[in-house]
């Protein structure tokens, strides 16, 4: 027998027992060449485009699950940032563009577009501006699009004019979407250091030095790792470290595997493998219960952090080895409403929003799925995204900022958006004012980091 | 099929390229005509495009009890899939069985085999899984 008997029955395992599953693929799809002077050709091209590439986009990745008995959770679209292709058109064209997208990626069967996004960490263009005061009404109006804007970078510094203006953006996405939780902001992420490859919905794009089409994996798994924990019982942490590498190492050759096959399926050049630890609301599928395997309490206790810090070490250093293309964000997500163990922290008041902020300094993205009160101020919010920020160009490192100002709501009270979104209970913020530092405007100027050549 | 002001301009120009010296305002109408026709009607599509070696790991597991070989094997045999290896542990009353099977002679797809194989499984009350092998290779060889 080629295999061990105990390797065949471990991959079996993962799969059916720990929930191992490829979180995303998502197939980036370049429209800068969509462009015509009238919105209407434009329109049609954008939907002419994305249909032509991803029309078996689902059907393939449906193969490949069956073919390796691997289920592929997500099958998704990731496109060029609109605002760049589109810059000279308006706002109420980039609501038609919108809506243009969620019809295409309807029509192919994905549940999540993403890439209504702007670039704007040095300043706006007037396109970008347009782009940006059109995402609350494009959110709004459309079912299947994610929105991102990348507000900061090591390089450039963070835009303070757009981190400003962005808290409005989203305390208004809040209200439009208020008869469902306020689920705009679910589907808004404001960055620093976004990367161009990340697979993962909301914050997914085409980066512009992307090919024409590509795709790209998204690899999950945070129960395989948990049960390889559990079962290695009270080792030292060298040993600890090691025991998640080796997972990470299997589960990123999985993911890789399946990606290459999905790509040369289509004909088009696969991208990357991005070996974040995704959680899912679903039991088991939790990096909380990670944390918590690894010996705190509970999410929020002493030591948290460095726990996190070690096990996205670790994820990171198996991932590398399997795979030669790694990218996109790469390190475990921290989503407050998407984890069942990190929503029972927080509602045990465990969980604050300041430990939550030290926690995404050794992870891969942010302050991510939190809601807060509907009537916390634009300049608090503003407050806290510049801290993210702050965080990722002086570590070099992705953040981001998904905050939920639940309209209406208040500390106590719950979002339910159901699968997988999933529920989070509104947390406390901060109500000292912040307003005279932010409300300076300019930008925050580019670290001492920056000057690396 | 909607094509492009673009798209059609370039299958135009192309078309008179290619006609050289024949090209007349008739001829290019014609071509043009026959190449979008025939456009529309190509729906690319790779679904049967398979590349692998073709081996794939059966993986049985459950209750042991009488028939459980036969039941899988019969279909095997049937389908045309040749078994190059088995092996199998029984632990108290629990059996794990596990086969490499060549599937590329076979007269069915993997999905049709795994189709009919789900149906075994109800069957014998047992679990069956079959995965490409090439996702062992990947996980657990260097």
């Amino acid at each position: 027998m080629p295999y061990e008997f105990e390797e065949i029955l471990e991959t079996i395992k993962m799969t059916e027992v720990e929930h191992f599953d490829i979180r995303t693929v998502t197939m980036g799809i370049s429209l800068r060449d969509c462009y015509d002077r009238n919105i209407e050709v434009t329109k049609e091209k954008i939907y002419s485009k994305i249909i032509k590439h991803a029309k078996n986009h689902v059907k393939y990745a449906e193969q490949i699950e069956a073919q390796f008995g691997i289920k592929i959770a997500n099958k998704r679209i990731a496109v060029t940032p609109i605002s760049i292709p589109f810059d000279a058109f308006s706002s109420k064209d980039f609501i038609e563009i919108a809506k243009t997208l969620d019809k295409a990626a309807g029509d192919v069967g994905v549940d999540y577009l993403a890439g209504f996004s702007a670039l704007v960490q040095k300043g706006f263009t007037n396109g970008d501006l347009e782009m940006i005061n059109a995402i609350p009404y494009a959110l709004a109006e459309t079912k299947r699009i994610t929105s991102s804007v990348n507000v900061a970078s090591t390089k450039a510094g963070i835009n303070m004019e757009a981190v400003n203006l962005m808290a409005k953006v989203v305390k208004k996405t809040a209200e439009l979407t208020k008869e469902h939780d306020s689920i705009g902001c679910a589907k808004l992420v404001v960055f620093c250091n976004i990367p161009e490859d990340n697979p993962f919905v909301a914050g997914a794009f085409h980066g512009v030095s992307e090919p024409e089409v590509t795709i790209n994996m998204g690899i999950s798994g945070p129960g395989v790792v948990l049960d390889a924990i559990k079962n290695a019982g009270f080792t030292d942490l060298n040993t600890l470290a090691e025991i998640i590498k080796k997972t990470a190492f299997k589960i990123t050759r999985a993911g890789e595997l399946l990606g290459k096959k999905v790509a040369q399926m289509h004909g088009v050049p696969f991208g990357i493998v991005d070996i974040s630890l995704a959680p899912t609301p679903a039991e088991g599928d939790s990096i909380a219960d990670v944390l918590k395997a690894m010996g705190v309490e509970d999410v929020g206790a002493p030591g948290t952090t460095a726990a996190l810090a070690m096990l996205n070490d670790s994820v990171k250093k198996g991932g590398l080895m399997a795979s030669t293309s790694v990218g996109g964000m790469s390190g475990a997500f921290i989503p407050v409403s998407e984890d069942q163990g990190m929503i029972d922290a927080a509602k045990a008041g465990h969980l604050s929003i300041e430990k939550l902020e030290a926690m995404t300094s050794v992870c891969s993205v942010g302050l991510d799925m939190i809601a807060i009160p509907g009537d916390t101020s634009a300049e608090s919010i503003a407050g806290i995204i510049a801290d993210e920020c702050a965080i990722g160009i002086i570590n070099d490192k992705t953040t981001s900022a998904r905050l939920i100002p639940a309209y209406g709501k208040k500390v106590g009270d719950y979002v339910d958006y159901g699968g997988l979104l999933g529920k989070a209970p509104v947390i406390p913020v901060s109500t000292l004012n912040s307003k005279n530092f932010v409300s300076r405007g300019g930008r925050i100027p580019a670290p001492m980091r920056s000057l690396t050549n | 099929m909607n094509i492009t002001e673009d798209e059609l301009r370039q299958i135009t120009l192309q078309a008179i390229d290619e006609l050289g010296e024949k090209a007349s305002p008739e001829t290019v109408k014609k071509v043009v005509t026959e190449i979008i026709q025939k456009s529309g009607e190509t729906v690319v599509d790779n679904t049967a495009k398979q590349t692998e070696s073709g081996k794939v790991i059966l993986t049985s597991f459950g209750l042991n009890h009488p028939g459980i070989v036969a039941g899988i094997t019969q279909t095997l045999a049937g389908t045309n899939c040749d078994i190059m290896d088995i092996s199998q542990k029984i632990l108290s009353d629990f059996y794990t069985m596990i086969m490499v099977v060549d599937i590329s002679n076979a007269n069915v797809t993997l999905q049709e085999l795994q189709q009919k194989m789900n149906a075994v499984a109800d069957k014998l009350k047992i679990k069956i899984y079959i995965q490409h092998e090439d996702v062992f290779k990947h996980m657990h060889r260097v």
